[in-house]
């Protein structure tokens, strides 16, 4: 059987071709992950190789390949309930050396979604589906340049749904979990729309909600939003173990930051801690890291309208609730 | 000792998953097997070219079964193997 060779290529998306689902692969030979998204650093590679070429191959392709990867084991992970912080952590595991951060990439969050999108009684496609996810990890995770050992990954926010799935992958990585006051969550969804609630495909969504697609389209952003993130910490309170770090938003400083590398396994360097101090005063989602980061817990609050506040309280406070108790009781401060 | 006269097929890809589990991918026609921990003994003793015997030998060191019985459950995998040509004849 021909292998074929995509040494420094790495899967940029999960695509459906011709109604063969499978991975875009794109050379990212001597690419750098610097910017705060992955997908940033896939639309950088793109411009400055405008003929660069992009292969599609089907999943088997991938599982052909996967042992040949010379790949960086996870690290940690990371799990957020969205606008709570999770860009910054991810901007200062990028500040280690020799570490890769692998931010939300499409191919990673495209396949766990297939989880919830493409299921069968047996539960064969959630064990291939967990096999491909390994495998895209692997891939992803490849080392450059020969000195990355350090594997980071963020999740998109409504990977937290699948926390369980993906623990039984890496049952050993350490993973942390941040979020935010239900109310400034929602404020800053509403006030910034994101993708993953404009989503059309609303098949995710509803399981997140546990309602289903005609009802998840009926509900106002502010009603989706809050359902959204009620689950993710019911979610995070129930599969919180030895394992995991719960990390509020209101508890974000630079000491905490580092507590969390320490819970990673991470000893930064002082040369590492002042550029990790230096992003901590800049605006985490910026390319150019100029803007200055603003603290806005209260003007989220004073921003928050009384439907906001009716559906955090509705359908998140019990839940954030439970999930600021579980945190104080393992990891008291 | 019984020879299988078989061995796994270069067109098939094993990945472990779950423990002892594993995924079969047949490049040709695109198809993926799931394997539970009893098929995949008998795989890896096929990728090692080992006996009918020796398989049988690592089926019982895992699973309290009479000799019997480990017999007929590997003939019968191996028989499954050939139906969906994931194994040739050596």
């Amino acid at each position: 059987m021909a292998r074929i060779d995509l040494k420094g290529w790495m899967p940029v998306d999960a695509v459906v071709v011709d109604g063969r689902p499978g991975l875009s692969w794109m050379d990212m030979t001597g690419a750098d992950f610097a910017e705060p998204f992955f997908q940033q650093t896939v639309d950088r590679v793109r411009a400055e190789h405008p003929e660069g070429e992009e292969r599609f191959t089907e999943f088997d392709t991938l599982v052909q390949l996967e042992k040949t990867f010379d790949s960086v084991a996870p690290t940690g992970f990371i799990f957020h309930s969205s606008r709570c912080g999770s860009t910054l952590l991810a901007n200062a595991c990028r500040a280690i050396t020799g570490s890769i951060v692998l931010s939300e990439p499409p191919a990673v969050d495209k396949v766990i979604a297939r989880f919830v999108t493409d299921v069968d009684e047996h539960g064969t496609k959630e064990k291939l589906y967990s096999v491909f996810l390994r495998a895209i990890v692997k891939a992803l995770g490849q080392r450059r340049t020969g000195d990355e050992r350090r594997l980071f990954v963020k999740f998109a926010c409504c990977s937290v749904a699948q926390i369980e799935r993906i623990r039984r992958i890496w049952p050993n990585v350490p993973w942390v979990l941040l979020y935010r006051d239900p109310v400034e969550t929602i404020v800053s969804n509403v006030q910034n729309l994101p993708a993953w609630l404009l989503d059309e495909d609303r098949r995710v969504l509803a399981t997140i909600t546990g309602t289903s697609i005609g009802a998840v389209a009926a509900m106002t952003i502010e009603e989706l939003c809050a359902r959204a993130i009620g689950s993710f910490y019911r979610t995070a309170h129930l599969v919180a173990n030895d394992r995991a770090l719960l990390l509020n938003y209101s508890q974000l400083s630079v000491a905490e930051i580092a507590k969390v590398m320490q819970f990673f396994g991470v000893k930064p360097a002082a040369t590492e801690m002042e550029i990790i101090d230096r992003q901590s005063q800049t605006y985490s989602k910026s390319l150019a890291a100029t803007r200055p980061f603003v603290a806005d817990a209260a003007a989220k609050q004073r921003a928050a309208s009384d439907r906001v506040r009716e559906m955090a309280d509705r359908w998140a406070g019990e839940p954030y609730r439970l999930l600021e108790q579980k945190r104080l009781e393992i990891q008291p401060s | 000792m019984t020879s299988t006269n078989l061995t796994t097929g270069k067109h098939v890809v094993v990945t472990d998953f779950d423990g002892g589990e594993g995924i079969l991918v047949d490049l040709n026609t695109k198809r993926y097997y799931q394997l539970n921990e009893t098929a995949m003994i008998v795989w890896r003793g096929l990728e090692q070219g080992k006996s009918i015997g020796e398989i049988v030998a690592d089926f019982m060191s895992s699973y309290e079964v009479e000799p019997d019985r480990a017999t007929l459950s590997v003939q019968r995998l191996l028989d499954s193997f050939q139906i969906y040509k994931l194994v040739s004849a050596k």
